[in-house]
């Protein structure tokens, strides 16, 4: 499968109308004001989203199976607790907190009208009619309800594409989730039909192994971290995002970050980020720092951030540089303490001249044992990166899997 | 239908976005929020004549040299101002007595790609084509290494600004 950036962008905004004719539906059904949240296009391995879905919050959805125009299935989901008030303001009578028989069937509807709005906005887009099955209630807690008999849902290893929005009740805490997981097969088609025909596009596998290495990348910075600084961290999630630049920033914590910034020279040039909350941060510079300073965010603690900034930065982009036999190098590290969005927009306008979407490598490292976090986000130049995979020869990320896990002691003494 | 987890009173200020922009009429007593301007601005417009005002969260300087800006005019600060200006006088405002105030366009990176920086190219970009319209620009707080949140209120026509940096606080134009 080929991805066509044009197609891409298409199918994201298309996927953003279709929040917007569900939101409206629900608004209409319910009298109650809504607003699209975020909607993303995600890549996504099977393994990830399992662990999206397993948040220990009981859940329900409504189900249907696509076919016609597009293969595959739909799915709104909402947390219970929010599906059963949303049932209770249409049908006085439901129970508030069981599902029988009337309040299941008002869920259904609710979740099958939402459903419709989304579907409906493909069928514009591709011109095409979709074929709707009957929506299915399912309850459950983790993604195995959901999706376990679905065949286009990813093993653990393998990368699907999937769209998911939010909508979210303005004044209220009821909000809904939309997955789109297309068959491959199909979706492959689609883009097929609507490739730019003057574009070279991206192999889908090509992108599937860079994104292996991102991966690959981001556990030898969660080992650069427990190294450094006794944390043990892991990386707790990873995703492969496809966005328009404008939303990028929507999705950073609206708090105050400690991090640092490099842009990245080579095939891909780029951003990349790491991002501590305040509080992960005053722990790095407590561990790294033989005698602490009072104020932690003061030189001393700045030139520890940033130190740590360039051994992250190495270790997360070396995996890069090897698959694709090409150098990428960082700039030193541009030291930042500022309001979440804030951050990164600066990022967004540097690529923003040239692109209006972007591949976001986006992973959260955490602690095992407390509370410690630290977000990275890596974004190159669109047009460099298509050129650095088309270049890429597949086989290389085979190889490379099996050697580049460099010992860490060579970070150490770096 | 009934709401839960949500106060009586002040009702919650209208976000405005990366490439948006709002403008609200005579007698709107909302509060317009852009979180975390980096190097992006916000661009106010007011006129207190008529209590119709706007805000636009804008991401490049030269819509004219874009493509695209047709389809997205808030993205970039001369077609957001245009826009957002046609939208005003459109819902009665008078365009000679419209003012200005513009906040945002810090530059915090040093980045080589970044040529003179993104920040300052957005304010200058934002003040060239307010003066081409003749609107005068009646409070700034731009540039500097840090992010603002900034609230707009079309009752009063106030511009509150919040920086990161604490020393600072909360700034009104």
């Amino acid at each position: 499968m080929k991805l066509d950036i044009t197609a891409l962008g298409t199918f994201y905004d298309m996927a953003r109308e279709g929040a917007g004719l569900a939101a409206g539906r629900l608004t209409r059904m319910t009298d109650v004001e809504t607003r699209v949240g975020i909607t993303k296009l995600n890549f996504m391995r099977g393994s990830e989203i399992r662990t999206e879905f397993e948040d220990g919050i009981p859940k329900v959805g409504v189900r249907v199976e696509l076919s016609g125009g597009l293969d595959g299935h739909s799915l709104i989901l909402f947390e219970r607790d929010a599906a059963l008030r949303v049932v209770s303001a249409l049908v006085e009578e439901a129970s508030a907190d069981e599902f029988d028989d009337m309040s299941r069937s008002a869920a259904t509807e609710v979740g099958q009208i939402m459903n419709a709005g989304f579907i409906d906005g493909w069928a514009d887009v591709l011109g095409t009619a979709i074929d709707v099955s009957t929506p299915e209630f399912i309850e459950g807690e983790t993604a195995e309800p959901f999706l376990g008999d679905l065949e286009e849902a990813p093993t653990d290893d393998d990368l699907a594409l999937l769209f998911q929005s939010q909508i979210e009740a303005v004044d209220t805490e009821i909000g809904f989730k939309h997955y789109l997981f297309p068959e491959q097969e199909s979706m492959a088609d689609i883009l097929d039909k609507h490739t730019d025909p003057d574009s070279q596009g991206i192999e889908y596998d090509k992108l599937a192994g860079f994104d292996e290495m991102a991966q690959q990348g981001a556990r030898e910075v969660a080992s650069n971290i427990t190294t450094l600084t006794g944390i043990d961290t892991s990386v707790k999630i990873r995703r492969l995002k496809f966005a328009s630049l404008a939303a990028i920033p929507q999705e950073i914590d609206d708090e105050m970050l400690v991090g640092v910034a490099h842009e990245l020279d080579g095939t891909p040039s780029g951003y990349l980020l790491f991002l501590f909350d305040e509080a992960s941060a005053r722990e790095v510079v407590e561990a790294t720092i033989p005698n602490p300073p009072d104020d932690e965010f003061g030189d001393l603690g700045k030139s520890a951030i940033k130190e740590l900034g360039n051994i992250m930065a190495s270790g997360f982009i070396d995996g890069w540089a090897n698959v694709l036999d090409t150098t990428i190098d960082h700039s030193p590290p541009e030291y930042i303490h500022d309001y979440g969005a804030a951050v990164i927009d600066p990022v967004i306008i540097g690529l923003g001249e040239n692109q209006d979407f972007a591949f976001v490598f986006d992973t959260v490292i955490k602690a095992e044992d407390r509370e410690f976090d630290c977000s990275i986000y890596a974004i190159p130049d669109e047009a460099d990166l298509e050129r650095a995979l088309n270049n890429l020869d597949i086989e290389r990320i085979e190889d490379a899997q099996t050697t580049a896990d460099f010992p860490i002691d060579e970070v150490e003494n770096a | 239908m009934k709401t839960y987890g949500s106060e009586p009173g002040a009702p919650e200020p209208v976000q405005v976005g990366i490439s948006e922009f709002v403008v609200r009429g005579k007698e709107s007593t909302e509060t317009l929020k852009s979180y975390g301007l980096g190097s992006c601005l916000a661009i106010a417009l007011y006129d207190p004549d008529s209590g119709i005002g706007g805000l636009a969260h804008v991401m490049l300087p030269d819509g004219d040299a874009a493509d695209g800006a047709d389809t997205q005019p808030g993205k970039y600060a001369d077609t957001a101002i245009r826009a957002m200006l046609r939208r005003m006088v459109e819902k009665g405002a008078a365009y000679t007595s419209v003012e200005a105030k513009i906040a945002g366009g810090s530059d915090m990176f040093e980045f080589e790609s970044f040529g003179d920086g993104v920040g300052n190219r957005n304010v200058a970009a934002a003040k060239e084509e307010l003066g081409k319209l003749g609107v005068p620009i009646i409070g700034e707080d731009v540039g500097g290494q840090r992010g603002r949140t900034v609230e707009f209120d079309v009752g009063t026509g106030t511009l509150q600004i919040r920086t990161a940096d604490g020393d600072r606080g909360v700034t009104e134009l």
